[in-house]
């Protein structure tokens, strides 16, 4: 966001409505996440009340406590943020080199497999639980973080190369004949010129298998069997919910302590993002 | 003053027929040359850079994809899994049960049409806001920006309880400032598919938003500003200077937007306890999955799986005509 | 290029590749023991009831003297949703590696788990357990499958009618003496106390509607030449079901909040003082004592159609059981006896008002507590059970009675359509399982 568009510098009519548009409805999105903490620090009264206010003056934190009190919750927590890790990592190296061979190569089947990276993408992974069990269970993967990592990574890649291949294709041919010309191999041009070339695009994608990692909810449901320290962050949430005795402090704690690390994560690469998805689907 | 005469054609006019690419956004980036004219043959090496991507999509994507079409073939249930009967072939069995079970074809309907409402709102949102992004100065536009990337950044788990207590009947502040006392969101079935389209939405305009907005920024400044001289109003200018101009950006994102929504399965499961009373708010995913996990009927559930992932070919084969209309290389 | 073409190539390729592949259909799990360890750790699931702490209390007392006695042996124990059970339960089975050692499972499931393969059989151990002699017939029936055990009972279920003593002085109300009146009753009081309902009921409280099916004469299906078919929409049937619908409504308790509520969810409405009456178990009696009725309320039995008559209640109760999967089994077996054992059932009915499966323990209980009596008076005059077909446990999962309540109490289905749908989805169940 750093040279947007301005359509003109003389003060026009509609622009002030614009701008307060714009500000209604940011804080209507914002709303719902302001909500949420507010709930998360609400005193457990207030919650329960029935005449919802928008702030409140006696701030606690007991219904954070609750939520770091649960056993092994740290334990989840860091289990959320290895199988993340480790997809957004793997997913980045898997797609960079498929993208690249992909678009600065010429080979049989190419098309072929650009078809079927497109295809994949659209693959409904909640259907596939069913195959996966039985894959995880024959790979004796049920119950660990594995059965969590691979399917994840899985889903990830499709798209990660579909949007890196922008961004490869973004460098200049003559770029990489003038490494050559200079004596660089194809590995060192791979690591060392066109990796970091590429790395606000690895960014932009890494953005998207980190969030559908790290929102799972199905496949930690599903294949975390009954292992409890294999647990992640959805299932911690989940211990909140009671047969009609929610308690509402409990969960909105425990989804902000859910979501402020993607928050941060997305604060982190917000620009490069903007820059990305607009280098990603222009080509 | 017309900018461009392509620029001005209603959108899909100006392509339907012919091979020409609309005019793309320029980018500072130099366009670099197709591969397929200068691209080099490495041998082996491509397919040394594929290899790990391949190895995982086969294992872990193709296969999956080859089983759940078998087991959708097979009588399988708890008894032929743990339970040691051996496991029959039924051919279209499975299918013909599916299809003559009215409830399937109910949850088949809603689901379509979910789909496509919470497509139609998340574009129709999405694309608003990008513009009004490049008629507002930085503050409105910083604070906008922030407020939908934190929409973005939710979790679908949290995002769901989230919109769940503020819809609360007796807690939630939605049914106090609109009076509608202890109105119950998740009692009916519209007013339950209504209140996951909007967390549906709120979650998913963020892409749409910010992937538009940086296609309208792609766009020459004179262009736009020869249409703001023009006087046309903003609806004007966005049918017929940006929309077409975005067309591969759109069609990316409405893809992306279909095959997303298509496959809403956490908000469904969370926010109406698993598909509503008497399962009023199902949709396939989640049908399917109470079919194979929650009746161990793993079979039928494949097969409702089969039927998803077919619709969704058909999408994504449209999506390919689309792009290569365009002149996109692939 | 021809696009289909170009996908049609690789795709047949794909499809010829897996005719050829002769390891078809993923493996079945053969559920089989992997050796019997005598070290090492136990996993135990049990159900999450309505105010559980108590009961985590006398488990953790239970498996602490379970661990003292034995040498290197850890024990950990989950609470599981009881809603979302068979997810969780047919998981397990599917893959032994990750099975639990110990469940408890409700004994509507025992035929299902035994067909699937899920539990061991226990018969030799259960012959040779002293305390097993006092077992009380129908609780071993409720674990024994074609002669065999398969497991140890933990607990007898019987439904009540639970009321607020309080609100029926201030009223000047007597507790329903047939279910005319309970109707009757429900709905003067919600007309005088609207912030209360009458009495908390439940669309998806299967358990609390059947006894007014069973009470009209109905039922939920009958074994007529060794094949299973459903009589849920007999006119009896019907008669029972509109007679629980009834009680939905915005005289009684909305059905745009009652409709969605499981049986967990009554009690809670009831145990936070938003319910006059409700239909609850002798398990239910924690939740209620640590809630704002606690003090506040008495147990009568479920009134039947006629004055002086009983519904027949639901022979309800939960069994412990020993996964075949398990690698320990002599120590799995060792720990559902003390789990399951009268010192326990003693502690769990002190603290959550269990009814002990065993004769003597539960005659000393009842001397103790007057409480336990409506109970025992609703399961002396006749109980019922579900259909005892492993047909039912899918039945049960794929929620067919809590869906057609549901569909009746939103106006969605007449009576009849909802009853007819709900049968035709049974007897296919039925046929499938054989």
């Amino acid at each position: 966001m750093t040279t947007a568009f301005r359509p003109s510098r003389r003060a026009r009519p509609g622009r002030l409505a614009a701008e307060a548009t714009a500000l209604v409805t940011a804080l209507a999105v914002a709303f719902p996440l302001y909500w949420m903490v507010l709930s998360a620090v609400k005193p457990e009264g207030e919650i329960q009340s029935t005449e919802p206010r928008p702030w409140t003056l006696a701030p606690s934190l007991d219904s954070f406590r609750r939520v770091f009190l649960q056993e092994d919750f740290g334990r989840y927590f860091l289990n959320s943020l290895l199988v993340a890790g480790t997809v957004v990592l793997a997913s980045a190296v898997i797609a960079f080199l498929a993208a690249t061979a992909v678009t600065r190569f010429r080979f049989r089947f190419r098309t072929t497999l650009l078809i079927m990276f497109l295809i994949a993408q659209m693959v409904p992974i909640e259907a596939l639980t069913i195959p996966l069990f039985f894959l995880m269970r024959d790979l004796g993967q049920l119950n660990t973080l594995g059965a969590l990592v691979l399917p994840h990574l899985a889903f990830s890649l499709p798209f990660a190369i579909w949007m890196l291949r922008g961004f490869v294709k973004a460098v200049p041919e003559a770029l990489e004949e003038a490494a050559y010309l200079d004596g660089a191999g194809r590995t060192r041009f791979l690591w060392q010129i066109l990796f970091p070339l590429v790395f606000p695009g690895l960014v932009a994608t890494s953005v998207f298998s980190f969030i559908s990692t790290w929102n799972d909810f199905l496949f930690a449901k599903s294949f975390i069997i009954s292992d409890t320290s294999q647990s992640t962050l959805p299932m911690a949430l989940l211990v909140f919910f009671k047969p009609d005795e929610n308690d509402w402090g409990g969960i909105m704690a425990g989804s902000t302590v859910m979501t402020v690390p993607v928050l941060v994560f997305f604060v982190l690469v917000q620009r490069r993002l903007v820059s990305g998805l607009g280098g990603a689907v222009k080509d | 003053m017309r900018p461009d005469p392509n620029a001005t054609a209603p959108p899909g006019a100006g392509t339907a027929g012919t091979a020409a690419r609309p005019p793309g956004p320029a980018r500072g980036r130099p366009r670099p040359a197709a591969p397929a004219r200068t691209g080099r043959r490495g041998g082996a090496t491509p397919w040394l850079y594929l290899a790990p991507a391949l190895v995982v999509l086969a294992a872990l994507l193709v296969y999956p994809v080859y089983q759940l079409g078998l087991i959708s073939f097979l009588e399988y249930t708890q008894a032929q899994v743990s339970g040691g009967q051996p496991t029959t072939f039924q051919g279209l069995g499975n299918y013909r049960t599916l299809l003559g079970d009215p409830r399937f074809r109910d949850v088949l309907l809603a689901t379509v049409l979910f789909a496509a409402a919470c497509v139609l709102a998340t574009l129709a949102v999405g694309c608003t806001l990008a513009v009004l992004l490049t008629r507002v100065r930085a503050l409105p536009r910083t604070a906008l920006m922030l407020a939908s990337l934190g929409a973005w950044a939710t979790p679908a788990v949290t995002g769901s309880t989230v919109w769940l207590f503020l819809f609360d009947p007796d807690l939630g502040p939605v049914n106090r400032v609109l009076s509608l006392g202890d109105f119950s969101w998740t009692y009916g079935q519209y007013s339950a598919f209504l209140l996951v389209l909007l967390e549906v939405v709120w979650c998913s305009y963020p892409f749409v938003m910010v992937t538009v907005y940086a296609g309208i920024r792609a766009i020459p400044e004179e262009v736009l500003e020869a249409a703001a001289l023009d006087g046309a109003s903003s609806w004007r200018t966005w049918r017929s200077v940006m929309a077409p101009m975005l067309r591969p950006i759109l069609v990316v994102v409405t893809i992306q937007s279909v095959i997303w929504d298509f496959k809403v399965f956490t908000q469904i499961y969370v926010m109406t306890g698993g598909g509503g009373i008497a399962g009023q708010n199902l949709v396939l995913n989640v049908y399917a999955y109470q079919k194979a996990f929650a009746s161990s009927q793993y079979s039928l559930g494949s097969a409702v799986g089969v039927v998803m992932l077919l619709i969704l070919l058909a999408v994504t084969l449209v999506y390919l005509r689309l792009l290569r209309r365009q002149g996109e290389d692939i | 290029m021809n696009l289909i073409a170009r996908i049609a190539a690789p795709a047949a390729a794909l499809a010829l590749a897996g005719l050829a592949a002769t390891a078809c259909a993923p493996a079945t799990s053969s559920g089989a023991s992997q050796g019997d360890g005598k070290t090492g750790t136990l996993r135990v699931w049990l159900f999450r009831e309505v105010g559980n702490a108590p009961k985590e209390k006398a488990v953790d007392a239970a498996v602490a003297g379970f661990v003292e006695a034995h040498e290197g042996v850890d024990v950990r124990v989950e609470y599981i949703p009881v809603e979302t059970r068979a997810e969780r339960i047919k998981a397990a089975f599917n893959d032994p590696e990750s099975a639990p050692d110990v469940i408890e499972y409700g004994n509507t499931d025992t035929a299902g788990y035994v067909e699937d393969g899920g539990l061991a059989d226990v018969t030799a151990e259960f012959e040779a357990w002293d305390e097993a002699a006092d077992t009380d017939p129908a609780a071993r029936q409720s674990v024994t499958v074609d002669g065999r055990v398969h497991g140890a009972p933990l607990f007898v279920g019987a439904r009540a009618l639970y009321y607020r003593t309080d609100v029926f002085a201030d009223l000047g109300i007597e507790p329903p003496g047939t279910q005319d009146e309970l109707v009757s009753t429900a709905k003067r009081i919600r007309a005088a106390r609207p912030e209360l309902y009458g009495i908390a009921v439940g669309g998806a409280n299967t358990y609390g509607a059947l006894p007014f099916i069973w009470a009209h004469g109905g039922g939920i299906a009958e074994l007529r030449d060794g094949v299973w078919t459903s009589v849920i929409d007999s006119p009896a049937s019907r008669k029972g079901i509109a007679a629980y619908a009834a009680l939905f409504g915005e005289d009684n308790c909305p059905a745009a909040t009652c409709a969605a509520m499981g049986g967990n969810a009554t009690i809670t409405a009831f145990a936070a003082g938003k319910a006059a009456m409700v239909i609850g178990g002798d398990f239910s009696r924690r939740a209620v004592e640590a809630g704002e009725a606690g003090g506040r309320y008495a147990v009568v039995p479920l009134p039947g159609v006629r004055e002086g008559e009983i519904a027949p209640a639901f022979a309800g109760g939960n069994n412990l059981g020993v996964l075949r999967s398990t690698g320990h089994r002599t120590l799995a077996v060792d720990l559902m006896k003390r789990l399951a054992g009268k010192e326990t059932q003693a502690a769990l009915f002190e603290a959550m008002g269990f009814l002990p499966t065993f004769t003597d323990v539960r005659a000393a209980a009842v001397g103790k507590e007057p409480f336990a009596a409506p109970f025992i008076e609703t399961l002396g005059s006749g109980s019922r059970f579900v259909p005892a077909t492993p047909a039912w446990g899918q039945i049960d999962a794929s929620l067919v009675l809590p869906r057609m309540f549901q569909e009746v109490v939103s106006g969605r289905k007449d009576v009849r359509t909802a009853a007819s749908d709900a049968a035709r989805t049974m007897d296919a169940a039925f046929a499938a399982a054989g």
